[in-house]
């Protein structure tokens, strides 16, 4: 007879997942973010404009995020391992064609297509698969997996510079397709996990691959709209916080110091929120709601800072700003991830991973050209930056709504200690993930 | 040409409001420079040239005859000096013919001259610089001019004495050449040394330097270049059977002409586009050249140089290229390639052999969990012993 499966091992090879995430995580995020330093050589050798370039990146973005879902669908169907390591050979091939480019073209399909669509399959399915892996720790994990992003472009921007000055974008590009193809070393690493709130079986047809079935959950439905209006605003700084402060008047220097005290507490909060959440002090929808709104705070006053005060106040108080926002979209960041067991089980995470991707990239896709488009109506960004912090703030209004968020919401305590994955939205003790299982976890837990 | 009507009589100074109208408009012109000049007299002798962009009439040769000795200017700028020889020997056979040459505050001053003479130089701009050199200065104060046309000069060293200010001697010199016609000016205890000359080729572009003192220790120099243009600081990598293309820019000129050399060892020898087709040269604007290099093989690996021709000179930068072969990025490629692969291999490995390990153990657990279970059953105890050896025995 076959023994029950066990509850996530919170440890043990779990941590060697959250390696694999975390090298995940910086091979695609890090790189892309990564490649802005060979488009200039790519401009001068297409003769094309800066924005025509640009293209490629945010081609392989959209590509990304969007195609999601695809990869969570198939790896619901046939386990994350697989969809990883096919997803890192596709990547690496997309880099290979592209080193061969003869024109922008080729670049558009092999960077932004092809190995978009490779990234699009493995993170989703590593991210969810490592939530899988860990109960009480499992936001500091996933915080954990998300600071590769910032660690992978450490490393990856001053060797894609050597490469490119040693070998041209050509080979850089080559060598970048080798690089890239560490994925499937890191899908490899994704071992199957049987878990007790898994679907007995596979799901049947595409779109139940997909997981569309979990909208019908009401807190996921809040979730996702949450998140996609926050989405519109999260994005913004990535792109135009060094031009802001450049506009303010900061200088070169000045303005890529505002942008490494964001990304610092961007990456030092991940980690601190991550080991915060999995403390059960707060339950976990009230933690995002909470981070929400502080970076919706943050940055409306990024937005508004220099409004007041001279220049050299300027300087301080944009900077404080930034580092606010910094901290706080740091901490927001693993919650995304970290809350989805508790609104759809650990059977739908991996799909509800991908989900959430695709609507977080719908927003980042309107974010950035938006805060453009406002820019240059008003003449500065601080119109954009209201904008965005508007974005976030809606949607924290909105993550009200999910369980356990507002105090209010806390259920009396029942008879029955509650199943396992409701524990994250409701402050209590960790002996309870050692009851039973059962159906009842993969039910929604809205009082 | 006739001299504009309303101008003034040539007798007497220029009224004191035409002066400021001089000055303001001399602020206007080129190079920005402080607008009251300290000239203010004139060699009421034969040569009288005046070079500014807004006179219809210069003349400025030696030997040319000017009967019209009372003429005063009392604005600097437009007050000329006699010329060096040797331009002045160029135009000897011109003669003027203008007894009665008035002269105003204005700058749209004109002379009756003859027309060959008229448009010469009156097209073109004067640019002033200025430098001021100190008893004190111990590094040689210099400036760079960049100067990508024919321009009538001026040029303005002050210094400023503290002894006595009169027993300063000034010189001008161009390299080791001394120069001559130039104006000196006292005004308090700064004295004003002016040399007013222009370039049309560029045999007079070079270093002009002002000596002042008798030993001649303090001095400023101008310095006058074409200007720069700008390659790629970094070498350009390329492929075999690519096709690249470098650049040079000039960022606030245009070059009458481009050109471009590859080196073959340490000569220059130009680029034929006629030949092959091969290269291509063209270029979307004035200011930037671009040199077209298609089917590259690693012979054409090495330094081009392109050229910028101006009137005044030439300017030239070098662009590196580098061509390699595949190969070249292959070899670490493929050696990531088959470490992947091992990494793969060995994690996998690792995962199976775990497993059969966990596999041997729960299969050996749950046997003897069976047993258990078996021997529990039965409640007695004489069918233990039999129970026991066949126990040991398979379990072995």
């Amino acid at each position: 007879m076959t023994p029950k499966p066990a509850g996530p091992p919170d440890g043990g090879w779990g941590w060697a997942v959250a390696a694999a995430a975390f090298a995940v995580n910086g091979l695609s995020y890090g790189l892309l973010r990564s490649l802005g330093l060979a488009l200039p050589d790519l401009a001068e050798h297409f003769d094309r404009s800066t924005q025509d370039t640009a293209w490629v990146s945010a081609l392989a973005l959209a590509v990304q995020q969007a195609a999601s879902p695809v990869g969570s669908a198939l790896s619901t169907r046939w386990g994350a391992r697989p969809v990883v390591m096919v997803g890192g050979v596709l990547t690496s091939l997309g880099f290979v064609f592209s080193a061969f480019a003869g024109s922008l073209l080729h670049l558009y399909l092999g960077l932004g297509i092809l190995a978009g669509s490779g990234w699009a399959l493995v993170f989703a399915p590593a991210l969810g698969t490592l939530s899988r892996y860990f109960s009480r720790r499992r936001v500091l994990a996933v915080g954990l997996a998300l600071t590769g992003n910032g660690a992978s472009s450490l490393l990856l921007a001053p060797s894609l510079q050597f490469l490119l000055d040693t070998f041209g974008w050509r080979g850089a590009l080559l060598l970048l397709g080798a690089v890239t193809l560490h994925l499937a070393p890191c899908g490899a690493l994704l071992r199957p996990l049987a878990l007790p709130g898994d679907p007995p079986a596979p799901p049947r047809g595409p779109f139940a691959a997909l997981g569309l079935g979990l909208f019908a959950r009401r807190a996921f439905s809040v979730f996702a709209l949450g998140t996609a209006l926050v989405g519109g605003g999260y994005f913004v700084p990535y792109v135009h916080l060094a031009p802001h402060a450049l506009d303010r008047g900061l200088g070169g220097y000045g303005a890529a110091l505002v942008v490494v005290v964001a990304a610092v507490g961007d990456a030092g909060a991940r980690l601190i929120s991550g080991w915060l959440a999995d403390q059960g002090w707060v339950p976990l929808s009230r933690l995002l709601l909470v981070f929400a709104a502080l970076t919706g705070l943050g940055l409306l006053a990024v937005g508004l800072v220099p409004l007041a005060g001279s220049q050299e106040g300027c300087w301080g108080a944009l900077l404080a700003a930034a580092g606010a926002y910094g901290l706080s979209a740091g901490s927001y960041a693993p919650l995304v991830f970290g809350v989805l067991p508790g609104l759809v089980g650990v059977g739908g995470v991996v799909q509800a991973t991908g989900l959430v991707m695709m609507l977080m990239s719908l927003g980042g896709l309107l974010g950035p050209p938006l805060s453009g488009f406002l820019r240059d109506e008003t003449g500065d960004f601080t119109a954009s930056f209201l904008a965005c912090g508007s974005f976030i703030l809606c949607g924290s209004v909105i993550y009200m709504g999910l369980p356990g968020a507002l105090p209010s919401w806390r259920p009396a305590p029942g008879p029955a200690p509650p199943p396992p994955e409701s524990r994250e939205l409701l402050p209590v003790l960790p002996a309870a993930l050692l009851s039973s299982g059962g159906p009842q976890s993969t039910r929604d837990t809205s009082c | 040409m006739r001299a504009p009507p309303g101008l003034l009589g040539p007798r007497g100074p220029l009224p004191l409001a035409l002066l400021c109208l001089l000055a303001a408009a001399r602020g206007s012109l080129a190079d920005g420079q402080p607008s009251a000049s300290p000239f203010t007299s004139l060699p009421t002798q034969e040569e009288m040239t005046t070079k500014n962009s807004n006179l219809s009439l210069t003349t400025k040769y030696s030997n040319l005859s000017l009967e019209s000795p009372n003429i005063s200017l009392t604005a600097s700028s437009f007050t000329s000096l006699p010329i060096r020889e040797k331009m002045t020997t160029k135009y000897s056979n011109l003669s003027l013919e203008s007894p009665n040459i008035p002269l105003t505050a204005s700058p749209f001053t004109s002379l009756p001259i003859r027309e060959e003479m008229t448009t010469k130089y009156s097209n073109l701009s004067l640019e002033s610089h200025n430098i001021s050199v100190t008893e004190h200065s111990c590094v040689p104060v210099e400036k760079n001019i960049t100067l990508e046309r024919p321009s009538n000069i001026e040029l303005i060293c002050q210094f400023t004495a503290s002894r006595d200010v009169n027993s300063v001697n000034v010189t001008w010199k161009k390299g080791d050449e001394l120069l001559e016609n130039y104006l000196i000016n006292v005004t308090g205890s700064i004295v004003y040394a002016q040399y007013m000359f222009t370039i049309i080729n560029s045999k007079q572009m070079g270093s002009y330097s002002c000596f002042f003192g008798e030993k001649k220790e303090q001095r400023g120099t101008f310095h006058f270049k074409v200007p720069k243009i700008h390659g790629k600081n970094k070498p350009l990598v390329t492929y075999v059977r690519d096709t690249t293309v470098l650049i040079c820019k000039c960022q606030h000129c245009s070059p009458l002409n481009w050109t471009w050399y590859s080196s073959n060892g340490s000569v220059q020898v130009p680029i034929d586009v006629q030949m092959t087709d091969k290269y291509v040269i063209n270029g979307t604007n004035a200011n930037e050249t671009r040199l077209k290099i298609m089917q590259l093989t690693e012979d054409n690996q090495g330094s081009y140089w392109c050229h910028a021709v101006f009137q005044l000179g030439e300017s030239e930068e070098r662009v590196e290229l580098v061509v390699l072969s595949y190969l070249v990025p292959l070899k670490p490629f493929l050696g990531i390639v088959v470490e992947v692969v091992i990494l793969v291999a060995i994690i996998l490995l690792y995962e199976t052999y775990t497993q059969k390990k966990k596999k041997h153990i729960d299969d050996g657990k749950e046997f003897e969990q069976v047993e258990q279970l078996k021997s529990d059953d039965s409640n007695g105890v004489e069918n233990n012993a039999p129970r026991h050896r066949k126990n040991e025995s398979v379990s072995q």
